[in-house]
C-alpha cells in the first residue's frame, strides 16, 4: 500500500442553505513515500481542499483517505496523521504564534512534551534548514513576508513530519527566497520527507519528479514534468508552460527542429545543437 | 507634470532600539504623470517603506530635510492628507484579505461614500468601477464578497480602490498567489486602469519577466537606496549595473546570458520572450519573424485559455471573457473559495 491513498474522494463545501459545492469529485490518487509531486492547477481547482483532506482538517464526504494506514476520518486518530503530515500555508501571518521567533519555532515541539535538549536541537536545524538562524532572537513581527515564511516552515520542520505539505508556501517570496526554501525542500526531500507542493509556478513545478494537475476537483494530468509538459493538457487545467517551455515550443511550432524543454538548461542545450 | 517628488527621503524602524534598521537612506525620486513605473528590489530593500510614503500611511520623520508631494500636496500637510489619500489609490498584497462588507457593492462603495460624495455618484461609480475590473454589475453586486473565488475577490478589492478614481494607482505584488490565467487577466485589467482611471502606475513587483513586459521605467531599491533608474532595456541591458545591484534578470535575459557562456552572442537588451524567439528564429534562418504581432508576454498566456475554452474564443478582452464565463451561474468548481481564507 501507498504511503498516501486516496481512494474515491469527494468532499463537499456547504455554503449556505441549499447551496453546496463539490470540490473534489471522486478522486483517486497514490503518493509513495519519498516522492516530490508538484500539485497544479488553477484557482478553483481543488488543490488547498485535497491539501487540508490529507492532513485531517477536513474529512471526505465520500471515500477514504489512508495515510500511513490510518484513515483521516479515524477522530481517534487525527493527531498522529498531523504529525505525519505538516502543512505549510499561503500567509506566513496566520501561522506565528510567538513574538521571538526560536519561540515559535519551538511551540510545535513544546507541544508534544518533547525534552529540552531535543527541542533546542530541532529547532536548531530547523532554524538553519530556511536560513533564519541569525534571526533566531529577533521579533517575527519585524520581518518581511518571506522570512516569515521561511520561519513558519522551520516551525514545521521541527515536528519532523514524514510528509511535508506546501501550500503555496512560496507565492509570496522573492525569487532568492523561492529558490532557497525550493533547495531546502529538495535538500529534505533527498533527506527521506514526501514532499506535496501545491503550486501554480510551472518552473517550481518542474523542479519536482512528479506534477499531478487537477481541473474542477478531478485529476486531469499525473506524470513527469516532461510528461506533463508535453501532453498538451495544461492549457485546459487553466496552466501555462513555463517560459522556456513555452519558447521551445513556439519555435517548434516555426519549423525548428528542437525537443521539447521543461527548464531554461534544456532549452539552451537544444538551442547550443542546432546554432553550432 | 510631476505626480510624484520625493525628496532627501530616510526612514528608520525602531529608531533608538538594538533593532534600528535603516530602511530608506536618502531617497530622492521623482515620477512623471503618465509613467508605468517598476519598483523593484530584494524582500527588505525598502519597497513597501517607499510607497508608504506616498499617501501619508508613513510619515516623515525629519520634515525639515525631506519632503514627499504628491500632485503638488505635501504629504507633511495635515489638511490636504485626506485629499492627498483619494488621489493615492493603494492596492496592497492580498487585498482581498481587506474584503468585509456584507455584499460586493457595500464593499466597493466603502471609499466613495467615506468621500462623502452624493448617492447617485457613489452608485455610478460603483457600477463601473465593476465594469473596469470586468465584474457584471447584476451578478456580482449583492452577492457576499466571501463567497467569491480567489480572482474575483481580488478583483472587488481593486474595484473598492478605483471607485476613488485615484490620480496614482499604486500596486504591490497584484498577482501574487493567482494562477496564470489570473495572472495575465489581471495584468492587462492594470494596463487598462492606466489608460481609463489612474494615469500613473506604481507596481512593485519580483517578477521581472512581468516588469520588463509592462513598465516604462525601472527603479531599484536596495538597502533603502535607489540602485537603477531606467528604462528596462537600460536597466536588464547592463549586466554590470544589474550584478552591482543585485537584481534578477528576465527570463529571456537569462536565456541569452546561458547562450553567450556557449559563445551564441544575441542581443543584452532582449528582455521578452517574443524578442527572443524573433532573434532566435533569425538566427536560425527561419524566415517567419514578420509573422510575429506586437504580442506580450500575457496575450500568450491568455491564448491558452482560449485553447482551453474554445467556447469564447470569439472575444478579444480576457477580462472580459472571464466575466462572461462568470455568467455561467454558481461555479460548482469553484472548490477553493470557501477553503482559502480559513
Amino acid at each position: 500500500m501507498a504511503f498516501v491513498e486516496i481512494k474515491n474522494v469527494s468532499y463537499v463545501y456547504p455554503l449556505r442553505e441549499g447551496v453546496s459545492l463539490k470540490a473534489i469529485k471522486n478522486l483517486s490518487l497514490q503518493i509513495e513515500a519519498g516522492e516530490f509531486v508538484a500539485l497544479t492547477g488553477m484557482n478553483g481547482s481543488g488543490k488547498s481542499t485535497l491539501a487540508k483532506l490529507l492532513n485531517g482538517l477536513f474529512k471526505p464526504s465520500e471515500g477514504e483517505i489512508l495515510v500511513d494506514g490510518i484513515s483521516t476520518s479515524d477522530d481517534k486518530r487525527v493527531f498522529d496523521i498531523r504529525k505525519k503530515v505538516g502543512m505549510v500555508f499561503q500567509n506566513p501571518d496566520n501561522q506565528t504564534v510567538a513574538t521571538i521567533i526560536e519561540d515559535d519555532v519551538a511551540f510545535g515541539p513544546e507541544n508534544i512534551g518533547l525534552p529540552r535538549e531535543e527541542i533546542v536541537e530541532r529547532v536548531d536545524s530547523a532554524l538553519e534548514a530556511v536560513g533564519m538562524s541569525e534571526y533566531r532572537k529577533k521579533q517575527s513581527s519585524k520581518l518581511s513576508g518571506g522570512q516569515k515564511q521561511r520561519v513558519a516552515i522551520a516551525g514545521v520542520l521541527a515536528m519532523r513530519p514524514e510528509v511535508l505539505i506546501l501550500d503555496e508556501a512560496t507565492s509570496m517570496l522573492d525569487p532568492a527566497g523561492r529558490e532557497e526554501v525550493m533547495a531546502v525542500v529538495k535538500k529534505l526531500n533527498a533527506q527521506g520527507i514526501t514532499v506535496i507542493n501545491i503550486t501554480h509556478n510551472m518552473e517550481e513545478a518542474a523542479l519536482a519528479k512528479r506534477v499531478v494537475a487537477l481541473r474542477k476537483g478531478r485529476l486531469a494530468i499525473d506524470g513527469t514534468p516532461s510528461q506533463v509538459f508535453s501532453s498538451g493538457l495544461l492549457s485546459s487545467c487553466g496552466l501555462a508552460l513555463p517560459p522556456a517551455a513555452a519558447l521551445a515550443k513556439d519555435l517548434k511550432e516555426q519549423g525548428v527542429d528542437i525537443c521539447l524543454a521543461t527548464t531554461e538548461d534544456s532549452l539552451v542545450e537544444g538551442l547550443c545543437k542546432l546554432l553550432k | 507634470m510631476q505626480a510624484v517628488e520625493i525628496k532627501n527621503l530616510s526612514y528608520i524602524y525602531s529608531k533608538k532600539t538594538p533593532n534600528e534598521k535603516l530602511a530608506l537612506d536618502n531617497i530622492d525620486l521623482s515620477v512623471e504623470e503618465g509613467s508605468f513605473v517598476a519598483l523593484i528590489g530584494a524582500t527588505g530593500s525598502g519597497k513597501s517603506t517607499l510607497i508608504q510614503h506616498l499617501n501619508g500611511l508613513l510619515v516623515l520623520q525629519n520634515k525639515k530635510r525631506s519632503s514627499v508631494t504628491v500632485n503638488g500636496m505635501s504629504a507633511a500637510n495635515k489638511k490636504t492628507l485626506r485629499q492627498l489619500r483619494y488621489q493615492v489609490g493603494m492596492v496592497f498584497q492580498y487585498p482581498e484579505y481587506q474584503l468585509f462588507a456584507d455584499t460586493v457593492e457595500k464593499d466597493i462603495a466603502f471609499g466613495p461614500k467615506n468621500m462623502k460624495l452624493s448617492a447617485e455618484e457613489i452608485s455610478e461609480r460603483v457600477k463601473r468601477a465593476m465594469e473596469v475590473v470586468g465584474l457584471n454589475y447584476a451578478e456580482f453586486a449583492e452577492r457576499s464578497p466571501f463567497d467569491l473565488s480567489g480572482g474575483e475577490k481580488r478583483r472587488v478589492a481593486i474595484a473598492g480602490v478605483i471607485a476613488m478614481r485615484p490620480k496614482i494607482l499604486v500596486l504591490d505584488e497584484p498577482v501574487a498567489g493567482l494562477d496564470p490565467i489570473g495572472r495575465a487577466e489581471l495584468l492587462s485589467l492594470i494596463k487598462k486602469l492606466q489608460k481609463e482611471v489612474s494615469p500613473t502606475v506604481i507596481l512593485v513587483s519580483h517578477n521581472m519577466d512581468d516588469v520588463a513586459a509592462l513598465a516604462d521605467r525601472i527603479i531599484a531599491l536596495k538597502d533603502g537606496r535607489i540602485v537603477a533608474d531606467g528604462t528596462p532595456k537600460q536597466v536588464f541591458g547592463d549586466r554590470e549595473l544589474v550584478a552591482d545591484a543585485g537584481l534578477d534578470i528576465p527570463a529571456a535575459a537569462r536565456i541569452v546570458d546561458k547562450l553567450a557562456q556557449r559563445g551564441i552572442q544575441l542581443d543584452k537588451t532582449i528582455i521578452t520572450m517574443e524578442e527572443l524567439k524573433a532573434a532566435l528564429l533569425g538566427l536560425l534562418g527561419k524566415t517567419g519573424t514578420e509573422k510575429f504581432q506586437a504580442a506580450t508576454l500575457f496575450s500568450d498566456e491568455v491564448n491558452a485559455e482560449e485553447r482551453g475554452d474554445g467556447s469564447n474564443s470569439s472575444e478579444s478582452d480576457p477580462i472580459e471573457r472571464r466575466s462572461s464565463s462568470n455568467e455561467n451561474a454558481l461555479s460548482i468548481e469553484d472548490g477553493e473559495g470557501g477553503g482559502k481564507d480559513v
